[in-house]
């Protein structure tokens, strides 16, 4: 059985655990701008980065971020995978195929897009000032938003698939029996259907949530460099400020917070799905 | 299915292809480089009229400024860099050559070192191009041309400086210039910019953002180099330069070839042929950034857009190097989380 697994964990451990091992060791290290780093065995990394009211403020905003989007997406996501998962025409492969092509295009690709459509001279605002809504062009790009906008529309496949399988295993019979019964289609959706996809649901939101803490390119593009999550500040400090201790010791703290969070979470609503 | 015989003949043919070498010796090399016109200009100036009749075939590694140098530094250590070329401003190549990364020029194995004007020779880099930080403005809005640095601070351009996220550290040693510091002091610089952040200034995240927002009229004035202004003017946006009276800050890009590359010959082949006149000229006439070495000749008329008069050269006020090294993360963290925030 070992001899199945090794390949596979040698993989991980070359590609990632090593790494990280590194970046660990160099979150440990002294900053030095004329030697790059000063081999040490330091907290001082975390305490500063925990200690700035900056990343204070930029963890928030991830978090704050990562958290809308993910209710967002659950909320767009249930009843596309619901009608997904109950489709019974042979257009339900093809509707599938269709839902994952966004995945195709690369992030950076698709917030390009998102930037012909939202930007000043973009399609929304060029289509404003042709109507004669609009003098000035409204401010769309660089936005909260528009991140929110771009992120939701990365991960929504995401959801969308891993409910769906979720869904697609809850016998039809079950809401069949609670209509029968005399339940609302609420009241169906509410005590059959939502118990029941809930592992599925956790899965999903646990994925879109781990996906949105790390928003990058999305982030840089449509945020525009105002605007600072967490995966940015991390790249920043490691190519712009050249302080890779410091940037070592943020990506951890990220790590940790996603980790964390993803734990929490699946342990709270596994225990509410227990009961 | 995999037998124990084929794993491990297979693991044997991997460890007989780790010991080939990737590339012959010499007769391929990889430059990093900016993509866009420089990256093209390179191409067709430089990788196929100069370098394939030696022999040499070129392909690019293209990315921005930041990863490239970040990329060099993590692999100084390495067997092999994964560039045999490297394309660098002139701070970054500062701070390379003092993490020991790049490799001296050897004057023998680039011989047009000779017609580089001297005070940008260096070391353990070759100057490719220069050019100056100037005031970008739109004359149809910005009504008085703005004559100094400072003029970018002026309340009444509220809402209507833009700058470019991406020269950050340019945009600092400017507006320092500008409000009376020294390149080794930006104090007065760092308290002009916290004023004109009180004015809501854009800060765009690339040249190319400022530049639509320039178009767009959505912003008036600017920090810019005057290259860019000269292709931007021809591009159709609505935009003059002003040299600053103060003295300008020079801007150089430059080129070196990593300590770890695999083709040196190669390499300082292409750094010969970077300093070629007529390279150079073909720069100039795409992109708008001067020559450095002496033969290249500007015609009249493109020399009067792009080049500084004696007297402008002489009031030159290049960056200190050093200091620019030593606070790289303390300017950066102002930045991005004084400046900017």
């Amino acid at each position: 059985m070992f001899a199945l697994i090794l390949p596979a964990f040698l993989v991980v451990a070359a590609l990632l655990v090593g790494p990280m091992v590194l970046l660990a060791r160099i979150s440990l290290n002294q900053y030095s701008p004329t030697q790059l780093m000063i081999e040490a065995t330091t907290a001082q990394n975390y305490l500063n980065a925990v200690s700035d009211p900056y990343y204070r403020g930029v963890m928030g905003t991830t978090l704050l971020m990562a958290f809308a989007c993910t209710a967002l997406t659950l909320a767009l996501g249930f009843p596309a995978a619901y009608r997904l998962a109950r489709m019974e025409s042979r257009w339900k492969s093809l509707v599938t195929v269709m839902t994952l092509i966004p995945l195709l295009v690369g992030n950076v690709v698709r917030a390009a897009g998102w930037l012909g459509l939202l930007g000043n001279d973009g399609f929304i605002n060029a289509s404003l000032r042709g109507l004669g809504l609009i003098s000035q062009p409204l401010q769309l790009i660089y936005t909260p938003g528009a991140v929110a906008v771009g992120t939701i529309a990365v991960v929504l496949p995401y959801m969308i698939l891993t409910l769906s399988s979720v869904i697609e295993s809850i016998p039809r019979a079950v809401e069949e029996a609670a209509a029968n019964l005399g339940a609302s289609a609420l009241t169906v959706f509410r005590r059959v259907v939502w118990p029941l996809a809930l592992p599925g649901t956790v899965a999903g939101c646990v994925l879109v949530f781990i996906l949105c803490m790390n928003t990058y390119a999305t982030a840089v593009l449509l945020g525009g460099s105002q605007f600072k999550m967490m995966a940015p500040a991390v790249y920043d400090q490691f190519s712009r400020g050249m302080n890779w201790p410091f940037g070592a010791a943020l990506a951890f703290i990220l790590l940790a917070a996603t980790l964390l969070l993803t734990v929490l979470g699946t342990a709270l609503l596994g225990r509410r799905y227990a009961r | 299915m995999i037998t124990r015989r084929s794993l491990v003949a297979g693991t044997a043919a991997l460890g007989l292809a780790g010991t080939l070498p990737a590339r012959a010796q010499s007769s391929s090399i990889v430059v990093g480089t900016w993509g866009g016109d420089y990256g093209a200009l390179l191409q067709q100036n430089i990788d196929v009229p100069l370098m394939k009749p030696q022999g040499i075939e070129v392909s690019q590694d293209i990315a921005n400024q930041d990863p490239r140098r970040t990329k060099l530094i993590a692999e100084r250590t390495s067997r092999r860099s994964s560039m045999d070329v490297a394309c660098i401003n002139d701070i970054d190549s500062y701070m390379l050559s003092q993490l020991g990364v790049l490799e001296t020029v050897p004057v023998a194995e680039v011989p047009r070192l000779s017609q580089v004007v001297d005070v940008f020779r260096k070391p353990h880099s070759i100057p490719h191009i220069y050019s100056a930080l100037v005031v970008l403005y739109n004359p149809s809005k910005v009504t008085t041309p703005p004559t100094r640095y400072a003029d970018i601070f002026d309340p009444k351009y509220k809402g209507r400086v833009g700058l470019s996220d991406i020269l950050w550290n340019f945009n600092m040693a400017g507006a320092n210039i500008g409000a009376g510091g020294t390149p080794t002091d930006f104090t007065k610089g760092k308290a002009a910019l916290m004023d004109l952040k009180a004015l809501q200034p854009k800060v765009y995240p690339s040249n190319e953002t400022l530049a639509a927002a320039l178009k767009s009229e959505e912003v008036w004035i600017s920090l810019m180099w005057l290259a860019r202004g000269f292709m931007w003017k021809q591009a159709g946006i609505p935009v003059e330069m002003a040299i600053p009276e103060e003295g300008a800050l020079p801007i150089l890009f430059e080129a070196g070839v990593p300590k770890n590359s695999r083709a040196k010959d190669g390499a300082f082949k292409y750094l010969n042929a970077m300093l070629d006149p007529q390279a150079q000229v073909a720069f100039a006439r795409k992109m708008g950034y001067v020559p450095t070495v002496k033969d290249a000749k500007l015609p009249e008329d493109l020399a009067k857009q792009i080049s500084l008069t004696e007297a402008q050269q002489a009031k030159l006020r290049p960056l200190d190097y050093a200091t620019m090294q030593a606070q790289q993360g303390a300017f950066s963290d102002f930045w991005n989380k004084e400046f900017k925030a």
